[in-house]
């Protein structure tokens, strides 16, 4: 195969465009996933905020039972993995699950390790240090959310309280969604560009080997037949068939040297001078 | 001990050379694909996340902030294309140029400024699609353009034994 014209011709064009193809795709790939996955953040963030304004007047009244009833019925939509507050000491008070109500959360666990890996718990992160991404245990890619719920004059100051104004943070919010809708669409952007770049290498490499097999290997296979033919016979050659005007040349060059060689076999006195293609 | 004809004297220099131009050729020919083994070394230590390399914090709380991913993807995809178009032509001349092992080099930059930027896991197989092509294409123009001078150097040699002389250039 690499011996051959053709193969010399195709193995470095089938290379280098698909390979930069394959390139072009990985990058954008990557891009449009590393775009996908900041957007669903910010999606995660917003949703965690309206979370927490909304509960916020429940929780100035110390109203349980309404806290409960929206955590519970945020928890029920479409997408939602969990919804769940816990307080300060980390035990869970409101969940849209029933079975983890009063229980402690690890703080070692992804997720909390981020602020509570130092003896002081960091008070204020990033948007995007709040996310984190995992597999639940039914196999479900989720995106969470800990947004912190933090103490304000309105909430120290209120008579019903008892939180001290020192008290920074008051509880967290942790709240996750599904990336299940992500990750098929990702999973069919990726099919989508393997088979672009098949098309592509078919069409680029069908359409140069089209063009050399009309322009080169034809008339080079037409040549060489020729030739074949003209020296394995005694008698004057045939005519040089129809071929580009460079390769054309090169044939009338052999017909008439060959005609001259033959004519100077028969008659080996006569030189012939000149001799032109009929 | 044979003392040589003055005729066989003369040969012997340009077979030996015409030998060792053989020799240097066979070397040369591998050359690409030492490049694509050492680059795929490289590629396994990227894949384990640079077990050897000190963390991208610690070095870029001394150096400072690496680009963002998106400016090194662009700069991998316009040296990929350069690189590509620069290999072509010299195939197309037919250019002897070592350049294989520069572009393992400029790769493993790459793999080092995603590590870096934290970006590695999501950018790894773009670096290693780019490397596989251009490593991939350099190899077959230095094996292409090796096995066409090996053949004419062995041209010449069997004209030199037939002919006492090399052949006219």
């Amino acid at each position: 195969m690499f011996a051959t014209l053709a193969g010399r011709a195709l193995v470095p064009v089938g290379l280098a465009v698909t390979g930069f193809m394959v390139v072009c795709c990985l990058v954008l790939y990557s891009a449009i996933s590393d775009n996908l996955h900041q957007t669903e953040i910010v999606n995660a963030t917003n949703l965690a905020d309206t979370v927490l304004k909304s509960t916020r007047y429940a929780m100035h009244k110390s109203d349980r039972e309404t806290l409960a009833t929206i955590i519970h019925n945020v928890g029920e939509q479409h997408g939602v993995d969990h919804v769940r507050i816990f307080n300060k000491k980390g035990v869970v008070t409101f969940s849209a699950k029933a079975d983890e109500l009063n229980h402690q959360v690890d703080k070692s666990a992804e997720g909390c390790i981020i602020c509570h890996k130092g003896p002081t718990p960091v008070s204020s992160l990033g948007t995007m240090q709040q996310a984190r991404t995992y597999r639940n245990t039914a196999g479900m890619d989720v995106i969470a959310i800990t947004a912190p719920i933090y103490n304000s004059p309105d909430c120290s100051a209120a008579a019903c309280h008892v939180h001290p104004a020192v008290q920074k943070i008051l509880g967290t919010l942790d709240i996750g969604l599904s990336r299940t809708e992500v990750v098929r669409s990702l999973a069919m952007l990726r099919i989508q560009m393997i088979i672009f770049t098949l098309l592509c290498l078919i069409l680029t490499i069908g359409g140069v080997t089209a063009l050399l097999m009309r322009t080169v290997f034809t008339p080079i296979r037409k040549l060489r037949d020729f030739v074949e033919a003209s020296e394995s016979s005694t008698t004057p050659p045939a005519t040089p068939p129809d071929l580009p005007h460079d390769l054309d040349m090169i044939a009338t060059s052999y017909y008439n040297s060959r005609l001259n060689s033959l004519k100077e076999t028969v008659n080996p006195e006569s030189s012939v001078s000149q001799s032109e293609k009929p | 001990m044979s003392e040589n004809s003055p005729e066989q004297s003369s040969t012997d220099k340009p077979r030996k050379e015409l030998e060792q131009e053989l020799k240097r050729l066979g070397r040369l020919s591998t050359r690409g694909v030492l490049a694509l083994s050492l680059f795929l070394v490289i590629c396994i230590l990227a894949w384990w996340d640079f077990p050897y390399l000190p963390q991208p914090d610690a070095v870029t709380s001394v150096i400072g902030a690496p680009p963002c991913a998106r400016l090194i993807s662009i700069a991998l995809i316009i040296y990929a294309f350069s690189a590509i178009i620069l290999s072509l032509c010299r195939m197309a001349q037919g250019v002897e140029h070592r350049s294989s092992f520069c572009h393992v080099g400029y790769l493993t930059a790459f793999f080092l400024f995603y590590y870096f930027s934290k970006a590695l896991q999501q950018n790894f197989w773009a670096v290693f699609g780019a490397g596989i092509t251009i490593l991939g294409i350099e190899s077959y123009r230095i094996w292409n353009h090796c096995a066409e001078r090996i053949l004419k150097v062995k041209e010449n040699i069997e004209f030199l034994n037939r002919n006492g002389r090399l052949p006219p250039q």
